[in-house]
This record gives C-alpha cells, structure tokens and sequence, in this order.
C-alpha cells in the first residue's frame, strides 16, 4: 500500500473534533475516492494526510513512512501531491511560473518536466506567460493538477477537483485523472459528483460524521441501492 | 514658472528612486508577513549608520558603504524578526504592527546611546551641480538616484529570474500553498525580512549620503515611504515603485503651493486620498 491511514483523530479546535476514527487505504496505481455527506470530515481527512493539520490521535503511513504530524513541505519532499479545492494557484505568477513552483523540490528534472507536462496539457504551453488569475475555473483546475505532477509524485490528493467547473470541464478532467493514473501514480479524492467519482474510481470509502460507513469496490458501491439512495442522489 | 516645475519634477524624480528602495522593502514585507513593519524606520537609520561608519572610518566608496548598510540593517531585521516578530507570527496584524514599532523605538534609541544625537555627514566629495538646459542636478543625487534605480534592477533580476524570486513571490500570495509545494516558507520569511530592511538600510545610507544622518532619520520619511507602498498598493513591488515617484515628484511640487517644511504633509493627503477612492492602490491586488 501506498498510504495507509489507521484510526485517524483531528479537529480545528480544542472541542472540536471532526475525524473520530477514519481509517482507509490506497494501493500503487489505484483511484480511490472518499464520499459521503457535508460535515462527513472529508476534506479534513484529506488535510491531515498531507500535513496541513496535525492529528490528535492516528497513523498516516506514506510509502512506508509516519507523517502524521509532519509539516506539509515534507509530505511534499516524500512524493505526496496535495490539489486544494480552492486557492490551488499563485495568481500573480505566470503559469510557466506555477509549473516551476510545482517543481521547486525537483530543480534537476524542472525543465524536462515542464515540457512534458506542457506536452500533456497543449492550452497551458499556449497560455505559458499568462497570469494564472487570467485563467477560468477548469484552466485553473487543470494547472493545479498539472502543478501538482511537476513533483512526479507518487500519490495525488485532490479535494474535490471538479467543484464549481462546468460539465464538460469536470469530464475533461476526470479523463485527465484516468491518465495520471494509467502513468503509474496513485490517486486519493473527495469529490462532489460522487457517481462520477465511482465511475472512474477503483475503491471508495464512505464516511459519515467523522467514522468509516462502508467501503469497497467503486462499482460495487455504486451499484448499491441503499448507498444510491442514502448517499448518491438515487 | 515652467523651468520650476520641470526642475522640482527632477528633483522629485531623484528623490522618488530613493524613496522606491525603502518602499520596495516595507511593501515586499507586507506581501509575504501580511502587516506593516515600521520598524524600517530603525532599520534605515542603522543602515546609515552601518554605511557611515564604512565610509567615514573605513573610506569605502559610497557604493560598498551601501553594501555595508545593507548587510548590516538586513541583519539587524533577520534578528529582530526572530527575537521579536516570530514568537507573534500568529498574532492579529495591529499586534504586529505595534511590536515593530517598538523595535524602531529600540534601534534609534541605540543608535542615540552610542553616537548621540548629532547630524553627521558622510565624507564624499564636493562637487558642482550639473546644468542641462533649464536644470541643476547635484551629481551626489544623480548618483543616489542610479545606485538606487540598480538596486531595484536587482532586486527585479532576482524576483523575475530566480527560483528563490519566484518562491519569495508565491509565498506571498499564498504560503499555505507554498508549504504545500515544498517551500520552507519560515525560511522565505527570513530572506523576505533580510532583503526587505536590507533595502531599508541602504535607502538609509542613500539619504545620509544626500544631507546627514541622525537617528531619527528614518522616522522623518517612514510616513512617505508608507505613503508611496499605500498609493501603489500595498503588497505590489511595481506599485511601490510607482507610488515612490508619485510621491517624490508630489512632495517636491507641493513647495510651489506651500512652505517646504510642510512637504511631509503630502504622504498623509496621499494616504487619504487612497483610502477615500481606491483602498487598493494603483496597483493593489484583487482577490481572486
């Protein structure tokens, strides 16, 4: 396993608690989804495997490695790829200027990357010396995912990739996940669109107020009447 | 009346790059630190002690005692930040506005325990104005106005074309995304706050070097170097520029209409004015 989170405990404030528990995993070359409804702990979930908030009780093992607790430019250092939902970008910075942030911990294989991901992503290279804050929600989307690949990590966190894009943005991004996915790289997301989610997921967990549900293989889940009804919109 | 303006225009102009130095670094540090540091202020009048000392002890040429002022008042700011601003990293804004006020207070107090309260010059050549026309230019600020519009040269090098520049950049605008991407931000912090007095001394020694220097110095100018980083917008190095030669061109023309003394009054009409029609500043960045 790429990453294995045992008995995750975390909130924002002294009272608070979110996770109460959360338990997952994600395998090499796996898509695995985490859904379930607002207030579920999800993005929490996702903050505190990539370092942004420190857990109270838990293990978040990476490649083999105990990060809980550790700061995020470490979860970063060790190959780990955090895309927030929102603020995902520098906007002041050209988006050639974001790909080499995304690269910062890689000066020696910045260059080839940035080629390659430009290779991938042909609107970015056209749009290279543009201002990110010039670009619309799916562009956007797609830089910090791109950014994100700089590192060539070996796991992907996305929260909720495709909140906010039109329909025919978020498909164009799930087939990029797809493709990130077929090139070797493990992918851990939240995300609203949960069937779609399922579509392209391998596994997928289900939380609710902070504990495990249910979880299993994404068709599975998704072709579950309860979980259809309960959790997927019908 | 057309040969005075232009003449108070160069004038302004000459002074306005001096005023960009030390505004570039108050507004890189309210870019990446997200309050404003008065204590520049203490840092200018170390740095021009620092250069004065390399100048009038040493007999450095004034651009290594510029490079001296630098140094020192960088130093002096990676210190202070440390000693004073890092245990309150999380504190609001007005807290650290105030705890950097103390540290001015701190610096030229100091600066007066050890050298008093006396002007005191550089030791730099005599020379005649330079007459173009209609205009007198004093070489000494001709040469202020160069070593300041290189330092900015620099400094727009080092933002512009290097990894550290860009991860100075990213940074302040967003640092919970920088640590994401791996950048030491804690350390960008400290880069931002030698670089950022570093200039603040050298606009420092620029000043000295163009009349004398006392403690107070950099108290004197801090309202129009706040002023220049407001009008550009606070956070923006092109505004900052831009808002000191507004500034420096404003303050100088000011003397047409009123006494010389009260020039200091056009960085609060300037901040004003700001504040009333555009909070953003020239170039103020929008929320995207």
């Amino acid at each position: 396993m790429v990453l294995i989170v045992r008995d995750l405990v975390a909130g924002y404030g002294a009272a608070d608690e979110i996770l109460k528990g959360v338990s997952l995993s994600v395998g090499a070359g796996e898509i695995v989804s985490i859904i379930g409804p607002n207030g579920a702990g999800k993005s929490t979930c996702l903050k505190v495997i990539a370092g942004l908030l420190a857990p109270r009780r838990g293990s978040v093992t990476f490649k083999g490695h105990e990060i809980a607790g550790l700061p995020a430019r470490r979860t970063a250092a060790l190959g780990l790829a955090y895309v927030a939902q929102e603020n995902n970008v520098f906007p002041s910075l050209s988006i050639q200027e974001n790909l080499a942030i995304g690269g910062y911990l890689n000066p020696s294989t910045r260059r080839r990357r940035s080629d390659e991901i430009m290779g991938q992503f042909p609107l970015l290279r056209e749009r290279r010396r543009d201002a990110a804050r010039a670009l619309s929600g799916g562009q956007r989307q797609t830089l910090a995912v791109a950014m994100a690949l700089m590192s060539e990590p070996a796991l992907l966190v996305l929260d909720e990739p495709s909140a906010g894009l039109s329909p025919v943005a978020a498909e164009t991004l799930f087939e990029t996940i797809v493709a990130i996915k077929a090139a070797g790289v493990s992918v851990l997301m939240i995300e609203q669109n949960a069937l779609d989610a399922l579509a392209i997921s391998d596994r997928a967990y289900i939380l609710v107020l902070g504990q495990n549900r249910q979880d299993g293989p994404a068709a599975d889940l998704a072709n579950d009447p309860e979980i259809r009804t309960i959790f997927l919109g019908g | 009346m057309i040969e005075t303006i232009l003449q108070l225009a160069a004038n302004g102009i000459m002074s306005g790059a001096v005023l960009a130095v030390a505004a570039i670094g108050f507004t890189m540090m309210f870019a990446v630190l997200r309050f404003p540091n008065f204590s520049l202020a203490g840092h200018m009048a170390g740095g021009a002690y620092a250069g004065w000392i390399a100048n009038t002890m040493f007999g450095l040429p004034l651009p290594l005692a510029l490079l001296c002022g630098f140094l020192v008042a960088g130093g002096i700011g990676v210190a202070s930040d440390f000693i004073v601003l890092r245990p309150l990293r999380r504190a609001a804004p007005i807290t650290l506005a105030i705890a950097s006020v103390a540290i001015s207070l701190f610096i030229e107090n100091a600066l007066r325990f050890g050298f008093g309260n006396d002007l005191r010059s550089f030791d730099l050549p005599l020379a005649r104005d330079w007459v173009i026309g209609w205009l007198r230019l004093g070489p000494q600020q001709v040469q202020n106005a160069g070593l300041a519009i290189v330092a900015m040269l620099i400094l727009f090098v080092i933002f512009t074309f290097t990894q550290t520049g860009r991860a100075m950049r990213a940074t302040a605008d967003n640092a919970g995304l920088a640590a994401v991407k791996g950048i030491d931000t804690e350390k960008i912090t400290r880069l931002v706050s030698f670089l950022g007095m570093g200039l603040a001394g050298a606009a420092g020694v620029l000043l000295g070097a163009d009349t004398s220097i006392e403690p107070l110095l950099g108290l004197k100018v801090i309202l129009s170097v706040f002023a220049a980083a407001v009008l550009g917008g606070l956070g923006s190095i092109p505004g900052a520029v831009l808002g000191a030669f507004a500034i420096g061109i404003v303050e100088e023309a000011s003397q047409i209409v009123v006494p010389a003394t009260y020039k200091g009054a056009v960085g609060f009409v300037a901040i004003l004015l700001v504040l009333s029609f555009r909070p953003s500043g020239f170039l103020g960045r929008r929320q995207t």
